[in-house]
């Protein structure tokens, strides 16, 4: 058994005329965290909902534990155990904390089971669950939207900049929580982010997307900082 | 008095009559010009009903029936491969309505047919005699008004459907079957539609045609609430009273435009209408 | 003004090859039409007048759903208002030349009142194609509500009859049906084919390109519609004068539904298509109605549907496309702006503040934009840079603050009028007009220079020669006869840069010109600019990520960060400052 879980193959896909994938190849192994960087515009957000089946694959293939998921629908993808936390419009911000998560729920018999996961990160979010997800702060919006996708108990968790515009206090907990997720249950979790201090300090591997292609990847260590910046080009 | 009371009912079987098209608009986005023909259908089921020797009431739940499934046979193979061109959505389905139409034409023929009414006679209200059918009316559009509040508050179907209409990509990625969401949308406001004929029928002549003048009314109606149930009843409330006091003062031919003129002027003037923000 | 132009190209000839087989099709339809009456009975002459009037209203809901976009059920309201005008002086005040005469203008100049009325109230700054329909719903039911309440002088529901009408005869009315709806039809062929049709179809495929381009969509809409309205309105003169009756129906919303089922039949956006539609449906209905009413109602609805599901173009649909034989324009050079000798600010913003209800987008934004500059405008995700531009370019947002172009306040001014204060923008995905060629895209970015005509098409463009450059550099100049739709995305960033350049503006705006374009691509786009700032004193704001590509071409770069602009000044101070490298490495925080 290999512990290749979701293995990106030339992955090709955009939007109208435009190929924002150029041919991606990546691959999330068993239990890692990988830290996916790069500038705007580069593609990252991109790959994140192709995988996820919210945009059409024009060429390549995805598969998860072998099996090719192409094509899938965002619901199949979620039944398979692979979590996902989108960036752009994240929460439905007219709606209260409860029902942002029972959202994530096919039914509201394992709301109870979900919420003491939740309450094993986050406890703060179950005191106000009636308040409405809008009035949240931004960092208190990104803590509830990992714990959407962490309340499910994924194998798998796709994140896209959950850091992006919080404190550092909040960027320091979603590190421990995503560091203990992994510890606990051994899931294998892709982060798609621009913080670079983050990314490194919560990975163990880093890869970086220039143009719609992974340019470079690499094992975090003393040595990546420098690395990636470059390949940021500042 | 009686103004007061007329108003009231006024608004109550506006409301009526647009909560179907409404249901439909707020989570699908179209406007579903085939509702005439389901407020025609609706009534058609009571006469239908009503010959079979059945009493006229187990026609509500006939409707009902009827509406929903046409609803769901029109979602699939009309509304849903025009998702995307949301104009030609409206030709397709006031095409849809003129077949519906002359079928109706064609097996009961052009005259105005007269099924019992649910409930005939007068009440006094505070001594003055009123229709007690239109009071009816006025209970059903408040039970109905509250049924749609708890349905989208206290409901699966209704969190779903309020997920689906504030950011359906979001539903989409936390794995919601937003086409399913449609579809359900689609046949509940088909199946109210109908009912809302049924309702109609001690009002209004039965005939194949019936549905097309309530169409353009409950079609503003709806352009001015947008998803809001209580914009909703404030505009049937609003513009009900309008329609009295013009109907009442200068001319009941008249008065049957003023819903329709007042919202055309209130979307030019305040294109949000009464929807909040 | 720098619009003269150096070399006058030709005017392309009226009639090409195709015009002339058209022509001919013309002088052999209006022979049947003038022959017909010897060979028809008085009953199919009566119908088919009936029909060819019916196939001008169809005509004019084609202008103006199937060309410009605007889906209308109220043009019945007019064709009503138009017969109802006729029938009522006849009846009121009786026959007679001068009460014809009298019928005639007033057919004409009412409904031309009531639409031009309509139009405004349709046609606003961000009104949406919905609410425009829904108008042309209302209209109608007020108008034949109206009918209906007029009593004796209206007719009521039974409608005016009897009143004197002028005598002509069937077999006349036929022909004087027949010919106007030839004159009628070979017009609005050659029109939807000049220059001015262009603008029709690119109000249709991209309203906020065309306001960008500085034209006035709006108003060329509520032009349009008080036209066709005048149009329909003489329609119904003829249809009181050869139907010898009114009825409330034809000024209703039944009716007017009915013409775009002609028109979808036929097939939208073809002239020939919905006129044939309206006379086939309508002559085969007054056969059939007979035996058979309802069924052919029925048919008739379904075949409608099937055809919106399955046949957006209708039966024109069925015929092939025809290839473009179109020859490539010659283009011509004019001169460039020349370089603005002035120091003082183009572009001028102080205390800008943009909020959606708490959420603030951007605040405090300062800046002073002069001739010649290049400004790149970084910054991550979600700082505000694209609304940034948009506020530039369209003083009806609700702001707070004030944005001065070349001295003038753009507050309250809609997107063509701040194009007109010399402001171009690009957007972020090419926005160009995908049913057109390369030549109609850049000839539409001359509209506002070069007044479009009516009659027929230039055969060559005028471009100033940075435009020229960019179309040689891309190899688009040897494109021009080509779609839009073939294009590549590079090649489609570059024709809307051209486009905007096109335009001769003062300050240009680009967001994110190079994104998705190969490394080539980049660099042309890059020389471009280059060029058109340090050569040519034009000013740009440019948003950008790469930083790369922003330290080659521009003197200044600006980074907003969060809605604020946190620093301003020369690029290499700016690209190596600890707060820059913070901001992109995510260790930036307030």
């Amino acid at each position: 058994m290999t512990d290749d879980r979701l293995v990106i193959e030339a992955l090709t896909s955009g939007y109208g005329e435009t190929d924002i994938l150029q041919g991606a190849t990546l691959t999330l192994r068993r239990g890692e965290i990988l830290a996916l960087m790069g500038r705007n515009g580069m593609g990252k957000t991109t790959l994140l909902k192709t995988v996820m089946g919210l945009i059409p694959t024009r060429g390549g293939r995805v598969s998860l534990d072998g099996v090719p998921i192409n094509g899938k629908p965002p619901a199949w993808l979620l039944a398979q155990g692979v979590g996902y936390a989108p960036q752009e419009l994240p929460l439905f911000q007219d709606l209260s904390i409860r029902d942002n998560l029972r959202l994530a729920l096919r039914g509201d018999r394992d709301l109870a089971t979900a919420l003491k996961i939740v309450e094993r990160n986050f406890p703060f979010l179950l005191e106000r669950l009636d308040q409405l997800a809008g009035t949240l702060s931004g960092g208190e919006q990104k803590m509830l939207i990992l714990s959407r996708a962490l309340m499910t108990e994924p194998d798998i968790l796709l994140i896209d900049e959950i850091s992006e515009g919080i404190q550092p206090s909040v960027v320091q907990r979603i590190e421990t929580a995503l560091k203990a997720e992994r510890e606990q249950r051994g899931v294998s979790i892709l982060v798609v982010e621009q913080n670079l201090g983050f990314a490194l300090g919560v990975a163990d591997r880093w890869a970086v997307m220039k143009l719609g292609q992974i340019v470079d990847e690499g094992a975090c260590d003393a040595a990546s900082r420098e690395t990636v910046l470059k390949h940021l080009s500042i | 008095m009686a103004l007061l009371l007329d108003i009231a009912t006024t608004a109550a079987l506006l409301f009526i009559v647009s909560a179907g098209l409404f249901v439909i608009f707020g989570v699908l986005k179209i406007i579903n010009f085939a509702h005439a023909a389901w407020l025609t259908i609706g009534a058609y089921t009571t006469v239908v009903a009503t010959k079979m020797g059945l009493s006229p009431w187990l026609s509500l739940p006939l409707a009902v029936l009827v509406g929903g499934l046409l609803g769901a046979v029109t979602e699939i193979a009309i509304v849903r491969p025009l998702y995307r061109r949301s104009l030609d959505a409206i030709l397709a389905t006031w095409g849809l309505g003129v077949v519906i139409v002359q079928v109706i034409t064609l097996t009961f023929g052009r005259d105005m047919q007269m099924p019992p009414a649910l409930i005939t006679g007068t009440v006094d209200v505070l001594g003055l005699p009123y229709s007690s059918y239109r009071l009816f009316l006025l209970v059903a559009a408040v039970i109905m008004a509250l049924a749609f509040v708890l349905v989208l508050e206290r409901t699966r179907l209704g969190l779903n459907a309020q997920a689906v209409i504030m950011n359906e990509t979001l539903a989409r990625a936390l794995g919601i079957n937003t086409s399913r969401v449609r579809l359900v949308t689609f046949m509940l406001g088909s199946a109210i539609a109908a009912l809302a004929g049924v309702l109609l029928t001690p009002l209004s002549s039965v005939d194949p045609t019936m549905g097309i003048s309530w169409l353009i009314g409950a079609f503003m109606l709806v352009m001015v609430s947008g998803t809001s149930v209580t914009a909703l009843a404030l505009a049937c409330l609003c513009f009900g009273a309008a329609q009295v006091l013009v109907s009442t003062w200068i001319s009941p031919i008249l008065g049957s435009v003023t819903v329709a003129v007042l919202c055309a002027v209130m979307l030019r003037l305040h294109p949000k209408g009464f929807a909040r923000g | 003004m720098a619009d003269r132009v150096h070399s006058s190209p030709k005017r392309g000839r009226l009639l090409t090859r195709h015009g002339t087989g058209l022509a001919l099709l013309g002088l052999l339809t209006l022979a049947l039409v003038l022959l017909g009456p010897l060979f028809l009975d008085r009953f199919t002459q009566n119908v088919l007048t009936r029909s060819m009037i019916y196939a001008m209203m169809a005509i004019t809901v084609d202008l103006l759903w199937g060309y410009t976009g605007i889906l209308t059920f109220g043009q019945s309201a007019f064709f009503g208002a138009g017969a109802y005008a006729t029938a009522l002086i006849l009846t009121h005040v009786g026959g007679g030349a001068q009460n014809f005469a009298l019928a005639l203008v007033l057919s004409v100049i009412l409904p031309m009142a009531l639409a031009a009325l309509v139009g405004w109230l349709s046609f606003y700054h961000k009104s949406t194609p919905l609410y425009a329909s829904v108008i042309s719903l209302v209209v109608p039911i007020v108008l034949s509500q109206a009918i209906f309440a007029g009593g004796s002088f209206t007719g009521s529901s039974s409608g005016l009859v009897g009143y004197p009408v002028m005598k002509l005869g069937a077999a006349n009315y036929f022909r004087l049906a027949g010919v106007a709806l030839i004159l009628f039809a070979g017009l609005a062929w050659i029109i939807v084919r000049s220059d001015a049709g262009r603008v029709l179809i690119a109000i249709r495929d991209n309203p906020l390109r065309a306001a960008y381009l500085g034209i006035r969509t709006q108003r060329v809409q509520i032009i349009l519609m008080t036209v066709l309205g005048g149009v329909a309105g003489l329609c119904g003169f003829l249809y009181a004068n050869a139907g010898r009756i009114v009825a409330p129906e034809i000024a209703g919303f039944g009716f007017g539904t009915q013409m775009i089922v002609w028109t979808a039949l036929g097939g939208r956006a073809s002239i020939f298509g919905p006129a044939l539609g309206a006379i086939g449906i309508d002559y085969l209905g007054a056969q059939l109605s007979g035996s058979m009413p309802y069924v052919w109602q029925l048919i008739i609805g379904v075949l409608f549907v099937v055809m919106i599901l399955f046949m957006p173009r209708g039966l024109a649909g069925l015929l092939p496309r025809r290839q473009r034989t179109a020859a490539a324009p010659t283009l011509a050079t004019l001169p460039d702006r020349p370089q603005e000798s002035s120091k003082d600010a183009l572009l001028s913003v102080t205390g800008l503040r943009k909020a959606y209800g708490n959420f603030v987008v951007l605040d405090g934004i300062e800046l002073e934009v002069r001739p010649g500059e290049l400004i790149s405008v970084v910054g991550p995700n979600g700082a505000g840079k694209t609304t940034f531009l948009r506020c530039l370019s369209d003083g009806t947002e609700t702001i707070q603050g004030t944005i001065t172009l070349a001295g003038q306040n753009i507050a309250g001014r809609p997107p063509e009028d701040v194009v007109a204060l010399g402001i171009g923008r690009k957007f972020q995905v090419a926005s160009v007009f995908e049913s057109m060629t390369v030549a109609e895209c850049l000839r539409l970015a001359r509209a506002t220079h070069e007044r479009p005509t009516l009659w027929n098409r230039a055969s060559g463009i005028h471009l100033p020669s940075a435009a020229l450059d960019i179309l040689a550099l891309t190899g688009l100049d040897k494109k021009l006869a080509e779609p839009v739709s073939g294009l590549s995305h590079g090649m489609r960033q570059s024709l809307e840069l051209a486009m905007v350049v096109a335009m001769l503006p003062r300050l240009i705006l680009l967001d994110e010109p190079t994104a998705g374009l190969t490394k080539a691509e980049r660099t042309l786009i890059g020389e471009v600019l280059k060029r058109l700032t340090q050569e040519l004193g034009y000013a740009a704001i440019l948003i950008e990520h790469d930083l790369d590509f922003v330290k080659e071409i521009s003197q200044r770069i600006v980074v907003l960060h969060q809605g604020r602009l946190v620093m301003d000044g020369p690029v290499e101070e700016v690209v190596n400052s600890e707060l820059v490298r913070s901001i992109y490495s995510g260790m930036a925080h307030d």
